[in-house]
């Protein structure tokens, strides 16, 4: 069955995806405000990348932090196989289920 | 010290230091460092440089309100109940103690002065949970969970048994119970913690 997935969820495993290597809490924020085209807070992408984590989606680790941070570290997030497989059954649900409408949607009479 | 700290702050472009201070006490030990640090980056790199220093401080202060309700969520359950009824007693304390200011009933400065004392005991809790103080002092707390469970068990003996039944003081005597046996639950676990702690670290 498929991995249930929230809008959001879904947008922080795809900037995930998307970033990389790069993927640290600052890039990911960044890619969500580009991507869903507004303000994003801090507190709503931790809370889901933590989420994501515990629920073994995503995995993290620490590297060295630069000089502005003061020399916190940085914490880089990755796809775990798990979180890419339910990625891509998210996506096919989605497909399957927008394929089935013709669009631009219009209302019923 | 501090004035140090805000010109230092200042000239290298960093967040307040009290909002930062804050935001490493509200969030879990394993995301301070790497949270505060990416927003310290994100304040030095981006916001401040495109919106002056204003408009960044907003911004962070932003960023510091949406990663609070991290302090209720995180590992300990236990920890999340203490400080969500520490914060309603110690309303409850203050309220009362300004009522009593207004009112000016007979006694008013004695009671207001009860009403704060009450209002302490939680504010020690949230800056004992908090600010993980020592052991010294949540000996106090010990003593001060017990006290609010006496004051809370005379004031509800005391409106059962009296002639003209208040029910904001029932309200009242069950939410100091309820802080004070929480409190009483959530020391006596802390405490087991850090005995199982002290054990494992001199094996």
């Amino acid at each position: 069955m498929a991995e249930l997935l929230g809008g959001f969820e879904q947008a922080v495993l795809v900037a995930v995806l998307r970033l990389g290597p790069d993927a640290y809490g600052r890039t990911i924020l960044h890619d969500l405000q580009k991507s869903l085209k507004r303000t994003v807070s801090a507190g709503a992408t931790y809370t889901t990348l933590d989420r994501l984590e515990n629920r073994g989606l995503l995995r993290s680790k620490l590297a060295e932090g630069t000089p502005i941070r003061g020399g916190r570290p940085r914490r880089y997030y990755a796809l775990t196989a798990h979180g890419v497989r339910a990625l891509n059954e998210a996506h096919e649900t989605l497909s399957a289920m927008w394929s089935s409408i013709q669009w631009p949607a219009k209302i019923a009479r | 010290m501090a004035r140090k700290d805000r010109t230092m702050s200042n000239q290298m472009g960093m967040p307040p230091r009290w909002a930062e201070f804050v935001l490493e006490h509200i969030l879990p030990e394993g995301d301070r460092q790497s949270v505060t640090g990416d927003l310290r980056e994100e304040y030095a790199e981006t916001m401040l440089p495109r919106n002056g220093r204003l408009k960044a401080d907003l911004w962070y202060l932003r960023q510091l309100l949406s990663l609070s309700p991290r302090a209720f969520s995180g590992q300990s359950s236990s920890r999340a109940a203490v400080l969500l009824v520490s914060f309603f007693t110690f309303a409850c304390g203050c309220w009362l103690a300004l009522m009593e200011c207004v009112l000016r009933h007979p006694h008013y400065v004695a009671r207001a002065g009860m009403d704060i004392t009450i209002a302490l005991v939680p504010l020690t809790t949230i800056a004992v949970v908090c600010l993980h103080l020592s052991v010294r002092a949540e000996r106090w707390l010990w003593a001060g969970a017990v006290g609010l469970i006496a004051v809370a068990v005379r004031a509800f003996l005391h409106d059962v048994h009296s002639s003209h039944f208040e029910g904001f003081v029932l309200l009242i005597s069950l939410t100091l119970a309820v802080q004070g046996i929480f409190m009483l639950l959530f020391l006596g676990r802390a405490g087991r913690r850090q005995l199982r702690h002290g054990t494992a670290g001199s094996k």
